[in-house]
């Protein structure tokens, strides 16, 4: 028998990155830092690409500049900042978190617990709140010039 | 040590990109609160080119360049490192996500410098 099996396989794999049992906020905050991130990382790769048309010419930029001014891909554009916005502040209370800010000093765990994430979550919400009125007013001069 | 090194740049650059990406959605997508001129405008050839021939935003764009591709790349890379494979493997997605990053990285600089010496009416 191989020793390095494990007796019971608890790996969920990508499966793993959605769901995994009873979640918490900032377990949902996970997964959309790490889709935004991903969307992020695309958008900009293309981004250089799509940008570096400028070699091509006048026309062919203004041709470009003129899709993005459809609808379709002000959306998409929206979208975009969205994500930026939100991976943007929700990492910096990653950063503070890593570097030990806000959780509160470590304390005997006697009932009624109170975890560090706990203490953490009002902060938690005043940042998701900045970025949701941040997120709504920058549609503002996409949508209404 | 040098994953732990890996890791520290991946955090320290973040106040960098915070910054010029800021400062880029102020131009791009801000511009009629903050510069008093339409989005369209803002995108124009001619007023990419004028943007463009300032030293100062030719260090600045090379800059964010560099930060948002080490920082993206890194996180990418680490989000595919957590799948499993062999350590074989795990070598060929780090040295495949370096050659990416190198490329577009000399690219960018490459469209960034021909912006920069771009010669208006010539
Ligand atoms: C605007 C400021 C940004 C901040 C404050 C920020 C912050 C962070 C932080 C704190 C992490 C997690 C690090 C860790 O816990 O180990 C992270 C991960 C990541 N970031 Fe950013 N980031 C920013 C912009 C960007 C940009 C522009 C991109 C894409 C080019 C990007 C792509 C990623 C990716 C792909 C990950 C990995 C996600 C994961 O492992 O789940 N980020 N970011
Ligand atoms: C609302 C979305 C965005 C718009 C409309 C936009 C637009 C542009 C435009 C028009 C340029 C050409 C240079 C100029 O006009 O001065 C440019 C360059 C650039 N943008 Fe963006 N951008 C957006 C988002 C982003 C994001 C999210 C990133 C980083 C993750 C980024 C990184 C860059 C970089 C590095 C350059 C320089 C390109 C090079 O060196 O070849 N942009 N952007």
């Amino acid at each position: 028998m191989n020793s390095n099996k494990p007796a019971y396989n608890n790996r969920l794999g990508l499966k793993g990155w959605v769901y995994a049992g009873k979640y918490t906020f900032e377990r949902y905050l996970y997964l959309g830092h790490r889709l935004t991130g991903m969307g992020l990382i695309a958008y900009m790769l293309l981004h250089i690409i799509e940008t570096a048309n400028r070699m091509r010419g006048v026309e062919a930029w203004e041709e470009l500049m003129g899709l993005f001014a459809s609808w379709p891909f002000k959306i998409i554009e929206y979208l975009l900042f969205a994500a930026a916005v939100f991976h943007a502040l929700n990492g910096v209370r990653l950063l503070m978190t890593e570097l030990g800010f806000f959780l509160g000093k470590p304390k005997e765990p006697v009932y009624p617990y109170s975890s560090s994430i706990k203490r953490h979550r009002p902060l938690t919400y005043i940042i998701m709140a900045l970025a949701g009125l941040i997120i709504i007013l920058g549609g503002s001069s996409l949508f209404f010039p | 040590m040098r994953e732990t090194r890996l890791w520290s740049w991946h955090l320290l650059v973040i106040p960098i990109i915070i910054v010029l990406l800021g400062a880029h959605f102020a131009v791009m997508h801000y511009a009629p609160v903050f510069y008093g001129v339409s989005v369209e405008k803002a995108r124009e050839f001619e007023t990419m080119i004028e943007r463009g021939k300032s030293i100062t935003q030719f260090v600045l764009y090379i800059l964010l360049l560099a930060a948002a591709l080490y920082h993206g790349l890194y996180g990418l890379r680490g989000i595919i490192r957590e799948l499993p494979m062999s350590p074989a493997l795990g070598k060929i997605v780090d040295m495949s996500i370096i050659g990416l990053g190198l490329f577009i990285f000399a690219f960018g600089t490459y469209v960034t410098w021909w912006t920069f010496s771009f010669k208006i009416g010539g």
